[in-house]
């Protein structure tokens, strides 16, 4: 039997509280520039917290983005906007022609609620009030979890499969690790996929009554880290067949070689102890891939830097692994939940790329749960071929994927 | 092709079972009611609507840990648990790594959500619910399943609008083809919350009279909504032991049109004639009109009569699995369901059908299609 084709990645975009764009990415992660910023988005009781948002003017941003019609734009959450500035950026990279059939996978998560969430505390603020609850619904509209990709879909003449996947935290992961089986089936010719995510007072005010975030931004695998830091971002992949991919001539960026997707079925937020899902799905990965555990040079790291995640994963990661170089990049670009997987993805291409492990922004003290080669500073890996990214969400929700060097 | 259903578990407006879905089928049930919503200034709104009856543990799940489950994530729980037991299999004699669940849902967990937000409204930012923010994510309706059941391999949870659960069902074939699982629970549902009710009848979507039901053939401004959660387990048909109906093709995505799909997924399922098509109409005018035009491109296929039960179990954005439910009953037990409109028998004839193609356009440009064969 031939060997399944192999998946070529030939654009990325991204943006995040670190900038928008690939450059701003690669400058953030040479010198070690955080996202950790304050809140604007809307007033909030909790803002002493610090958050990974964008502060970049996404109105001027969208401006970039070729085919948004005046229409479309009026339909769109900032989620949606988002996701639409990082695609535009891949398809851009990718140099696609129009009469490709390109279908989708995005991971959402918040999707519309920064919006639709202000009805309803509009609503019960009226109805307390004795005033009237007759409101201008058209807010309501950007809700579902669709609604990006259906503008993604608007924008690019999408023309094929396409889904919205919501596993939380791992939403992009899974999209993205998917994609490889419709374009192996001869389901689409390019996919787009990836995550976009922005802030709301849902997510900031629950990760808040969890007593997760950490009042000085995030120290992922440091003995002292209190916490994780919400934030909000993008990142999007365009992903085809080597073959494919060949045959119009676009440059290939790295591969897509392993997809590895479990679920720990333990709690509905806290990880398995022993990181028993986590594991499956990194040993998943490296067997699509027909990688051993020594081939992997990096591990970007889900990393959140709450006390259970990254106790579990660096336990998880030694079982796999052993001692290979890891880094959470979350101080750089907050945990951007549904959009996790696919920032981190761009972030794994850009080590492959630059022969470059980024740091793991805030560590000062190791923990000491697990023997892990922490990236205190960025280094320079000049024979690395393979790099795992994983992602974890709520529910149990495992995701790792691997790439490799084209 | 080679994916089979072996079981089936549905709570809905029809019943809290199979059984109860199936008889309601055949008997013709009209399961309309008025029911109350509380708005929020605290008035209460009787409107017409198919409100799934309460799910019943049935010695399959503690009712301990059901009281603890939110409607949708117990509807949906009970009908996982019916369908494990009609398919004759028991998750802890499995592997757990390799039993996955598959769940779309429009809407998701959204009474928890709006507890959620009622909890830090009423009490402050820093006062906020944990265990409501917890039980508030899209995701958790196929977590919640996979925590019942230990079951430990792939977990999604679809959001596709009117087809997420057809894009569930679309996503567990590919994972069985691809060996990523052997058993995948594939299910949809959605609940409706006094909060959704009021912001759709704000909108004319839902309507507040039409008590009769909704009508499927019409084109009204307002729709009927209903709730109510299907589960189904899947094998691929080397490993499966018994088969209530054949997943012939399937497909989700963005086409020109649903019908030009619809086509696609029936040739490339090698199946004999279609003996009925079965579509997501659901009585509202964008539906009619969307629907019409898709029944045009699909009658060069055959002449099979085109039909949709929603008059019979309500609709919602996961309605889809309700009628999947129907489909895949109606081949194994042989039976045709006369569908209601407006709570009368729509006078359809068919035999029982031995291939049943169901048509999903959406009105969001994204579209679904499946072929289901005995």
């Amino acid at each position: 039997m031939a060997p399944p084709p192999q998946i070529a990645i030939t654009g990325a975009g991204v943006i995040g509280a670190f900038g928008r764009g690939m450059d701003t990415l690669d400058r953030a992660l040479r010198v070690a520039r955080e996202g950790v910023g304050r809140l604007t988005l809307w007033q909030s009781e909790l803002a002493d917290f610090p958050v990974g948002q964008y502060h970049g003017d996404l109105d001027a941003d969208l401006s970039d983005v070729p085919g948004l019609t005046p229409r479309i734009r009026k339909r769109l959450s900032r989620s949606d906007a988002l996701a639409l500035v990082a695609s535009a950026e891949a398809v851009k990279q990718a140099k696609l022609s129009p009469d490709v059939l390109i279908g989708a996978h995005m991971g959402q998560s918040v999707c519309g609620t920064l919006t639709s969430e202000l009805l309803y505390v509009e609503a019960r603020r009226r109805a307390k009030a004795g005033e009237s609850t007759r409101l201008n619904l058209s807010g309501a509209l950007v809700h579902e979890g669709a609604n990006t990709l259906d503008r993604m879909a608007d924008v690019f003449k999408l023309r094929g499969p396409t889904m919205s996947y919501m596993t939380a935290c791992s939403s992009a992961a899974n999209a993205i690790g998917l994609a490889v089986d419709v374009l192996r089936n001869g389901r689409a010719e390019v996919m787009l996929a990836g995550g976009a995510d922005s802030l709301s007072r849902i997510a900031f005010n629950g990760f808040c009554s969890l007593k997760v975030v950490s009042p000085d931004g995030p120290r992922p695998f440091d003995r002292d880290r209190q916490g994780m830091m919400v934030g909000e971002g993008a990142g999007i992949l365009v992903l085809e067949t080597l073959d494919h991919a060949r045959t119009r001539g676009a440059e290939v960026l790295a591969l897509l070689t392993g997809y590895g997707h479990s679920c720990d079925a333990y709690h509905l937020t806290a990880p398995h102890p022993e990181g028993k899902g986590a594991i499956v799905a990194m040993r998943e990965a490296l067997s699509m891939a027909g990688l051993q555990p020594g081939d992997v040079g990096y591990i970007n790291a889900h990393g959140t830097a709450t006390r259970d995640n990254d106790s579990t994963e660096a336990r998880a990661i030694s079982e796999v692994f052993g001692n290979v170089p890891v880094s959470s990049t979350k101080r750089f670009t907050g945990h951007t939940l549904a959009a996790a997987g696919g920032i981190e993805a761009v972030i794994s291409l850009w080590a492959l790329r630059h022969k470059t492990l980024p740091v793991n922004l805030g560590l000062r003290s190791p923990l000491e749960d697990a023997a892990l080669d922490l990236v205190t500073e960025a280094r320079s890996a000049p024979g690395l071929k393979h790099v795992l990214s994983n992602s974890f969400g709520f529910g149990g929700n495992n995701a790792a994927l691997l790439f490799s060097e084209a | 092709m080679g994916v089979v259903v072996t079981g089936l578990g549905v709570v809905s407006a029809l019943g809290p079972n199979p059984a109860a879905f199936r008889r309601a089928l055949l008997d013709g049930v009209n399961a309309c009611a008025l029911h109350e919503f509380e708005r929020f200034d605290g008035s209460v709104v009787k409107a017409p609507a198919y409100m799934a009856v309460p799910a019943e543990p049935e010695r399959l799940i503690e009712p301990r840990k059901l009281r603890r489950m939110f409607r949708l994530a117990r509807m949906s729980a009970v009908a996982a648990r019916q369908a494990l037991k009609h398919a004759e299999l028991d998750p802890s004699t499995l592997d757990p790594t390799r039993l996955g669940v598959c769940f779309g849902t429009g809407f998701g967990a959204l009474d928890p959500t709006q507890k959620f937000m009622d909890s830090w409204l009423d009490n402050g930012e820093a006062n906020a619910s944990p265990l409501q923010f917890m039980n508030s994510v899209h995701g958790i309706m196929a977590s919640q399943i996979a925590l019942d059941i230990n079951a430990q391999g792939v977990n999604l949870t679809t959001a596709q609008r009117d087809i997420c659960f057809e894009g569930a069902l679309d996503t567990a074939v590919q994972l069985l083809e691809s060996k990523r699982a052997d058993v995948i629970l594939v299910g949809g549902g959605d609940e409706l919350t006094p909060m959704l009710h009021e912001f759709a009848s704000r909108t004319q979507l839902f309507v507040r009279e039409n008590l009769s039901g909704l009508d499927p053939w019409g084109s009204r401004r307002g729709i009927v909504p209903g709730d109510g959660a299907a589960v189904f387990v899947l094998e691929r048909d080397d490993s499966s032991r018994r088969s209530l109906a054949r997943v012939v093709g399937v497909r989700t995505g963005r086409w020109d049109h649903g019908g030009e799909l619809a086509r696609e997924t029936w040739e490339a399922s090698d199946s004999p004639e279609i003996g009925l098509f079965t579509n997501n109409r659901d009585g509202g005018a964008r539906s009619a009109k969307l629907n019409d035009q898709q029944d045009e491109l699909l009658g060069n296929i055959g002449d099979a009569t085109v039909l949709s039960h929603r008059g019979n179990f309500g609709t919602s954005p996961s309605a889809g699995v309700l009628q999947f439910a129907a489909n895949v009953l109606m081949l194994s037990n042989g039976e045709f369901y006369q569908p209601l409109a407006s709570g009368k028998p729509a006078g359809v004839k068919v035999a029982p059908p031995k291939t049943v193609l169901h048509n999903a356009p959406s009105i969001s440009g994204n579209h679904a299609a499946y072929v289901l064969t005995k």
